[in-house]
């Protein structure tokens, strides 16, 4: 599903990440361990095409970074969830509109769209939130926000960069356990974090990068 | 087809979530557009000012002494057949008597006891032309008549007008041109800073997978509906303006022009509305998503 062959991308300030390969299989949720600026956010955005390797190749359902093209792009994302430290809501619209985007961007009809909505911040905990804006929500309820936008699509994969990040220990442990429920229906995930104590004891295949380089499993 | 109908609410939707810009746009549009309509206005009511200096071009023709009456309608159907000239009427030798009468009050009979004021015409000239009339080739063709004596003209200073004021219309498509430049660059800079201001929108959108197209089309749309909403106020702005402009003429004037205001002018506007805005909020969208 996802597969990184010798790959290597450097940033004009440094850091990046130097002669990686790795495979994730579908279905997997996996964690990526390491400190800041070891290359974990870099890996992500090369996951979903943000950033093209500037050696060896990275393998997204079939999509490789060879023959990637701009028009590309958008057909490889529609089938990656992504979630962000920062959220990344819009702050102008209210929690609906936040979670309907992605539907909207896959040409959903509005007749269907309300009730997946509803579905997918039922799923995160946040039913009954929809006309709630973002800054009217706590870091936790935004991250979920975060989360259902994410997952309303129903993706293949999902990627979590940092999704703790903001958190307090109880929200991080309940957005794990939100993450591990979706994984139960079958999406590949890989989320990113430096907080080992979140992650060590779950069974799952923990990646460990640092100065760029994976250091093992 | 959920798509566009979403997108073309969103670009709907961001006129009211950033009023204020959306508010200096219109405006700014709107003034840009109202001097280029007035300016239009003006260009198309040309002839009608130039038919108001024209009516007052008179040619005064003094025929020869031993010149009948009867001699002289047929010299005045000479005159009549100049390229230019619109009426010309006969003052046969009994109306100057009644004329200098009217102008002297005395009685030129009583005076001399004969009538030595010769028969004359009145030409007067065509007003309809769009294009200014040259006088001198007129006057040039009634002098070359022999039976004509003297040929008046005081049209030197009208002329002076008509050739400044043509100067002045000239120039308006060139002003009208700057203007419009004056408004691409608002719409174009409104949608560039729409664009900026939403940069995290965009982001966001990238990064769920959205085409360069659908982030694009409601910065566009947006633009569009500025520049719709600017050349609505345009038109009954224009049409008021004319209407003042007829009430200061009729009321405060003896000049007898009446304005109008063609709807094509409005209709051009618009076009060149739609066509700055597309192209404006296109080329603004894009230069951000490179």
């Amino acid at each position: 599903m996802i597969e990184f062959q010798n790959v290597t991308y450097a940033h004009q300030k440094g850091n990046g990440v130097n002669n990686l390969s790795l495979t994730i299989e579908e279905g997997e949720f996996s964690f990526l361990i390491g400190p800041t600026g070891s290359g974990k956010t870099t890996l992500m955005r090369l996951i979903y095409f943000d950033l093209l390797p500037d050696a060896g190749w990275v393998k997204v359902n079939g999509f490789s970074s060879k023959k990637m093209t701009k028009r590309k792009i958008p057909k490889v994302r529609k089938f990656i969830g992504m979630v962000f430290q920062d959220y990344k809501l819009l702050y102008d619209r209210n929690l609906f509109e936040n979670v309907a985007l992605p539907l909207h961007v896959l040409g959903y009809s509005g007749r269907e769209i309300p009730d997946r909505v509803e579905e997918a911040l039922e799923l995160v905990g946040l039913e009954g939130k929809d006309y709630h804006l973002p800054n009217e929500l706590s870091g936790g309820e935004q991250q979920r926000a975060c989360l259902a936008r994410a997952i309303i699509k129903e993706p293949d994969i999902l990627l979590a960069d940092e999704p703790t990040g903001n958190l307090d220990p109880v929200a991080s442990f309940e957005l794990v356990r939100l993450l591990e429920t979706i994984h139960e229906t079958g999406t590949t995930i890989l989320m990113a974090s430096h907080n080992y104590n979140l992650i060590k004891g779950r069974g799952r295949p923990i990646y460990e990068l640092k100065d760029g380089i994976l250091r093992g499993r | 087809m959920n798509k566009f109908f979403y997108l073309t609410t969103e670009g709907i939707k961001n006129v009211w979530r950033h009023k204020m810009t959306a508010f200096t746009a219109i405006i700014s549009l709107f003034i840009a557009l109202f001097i280029v309509g007035l300016l239009a206005t003006a260009g198309d009511n040309t002839h009608k000012v130039l038919q108001y200096f024209r009516s007052k071009y008179k040619i005064e023709v003094f025929f020869k002494q031993d010149v009948s009456n009867e001699e002289a309608v047929g010299l005045i159907h000479r005159i009549k057949t100049i390229k230019g000239v619109r009426t010309a009427t006969i003052i046969e030798k009994e109306d100057a008597i009644r004329i200098f009468k009217d102008q002297f009050g005395e009685d030129i009979m009583d005076i001399l006891g004969y009538n030595p004021l010769p028969v004359s015409a009145v030409v007067n000239l065509s007003r309809t032309s769009r294009d200014p009339i040259r006088v001198e080739p007129i006057i040039k063709e009634i002098r070359s008549i022999d039976r004509v004596e003297e040929v008046r003209y005081q049209g030197n200073l009208i002329k002076k007008i008509e050739r400044n004021y043509r100067r002045i219309i000239d120039r308006f498509p060139y002003l009208a041109g700057v203007i419009i430049f004056v408004a691409v660059l608002i719409i174009y800079n409104t949608v560039k800073l729409s664009v900026y201001s939403r940069r995290e929108l965009i982001r966001s959108l990238q990064i769920i997978g959205a085409t360069n197209m659908f982030i694009k089309l409601p910065f566009i749309i947006e633009g569009f509906l500025i520049g719709l909403i600017s050349s609505a106020l345009v038109f009954p702005a224009l049409l008021g303006s004319v209407k003042g402009i007829n009430y200061i003429f009729t009321n405060f004037t003896s000049w007898g022009i009446r304005l109008t205001f063609d709807p094509v002018v409005w209709i051009w506007l618009f076009s060149l509305v739609v066509v700055i805005t597309l192209i404006g909020s296109y080329r603004a969208a894009s230069s951000f998503l490179k």
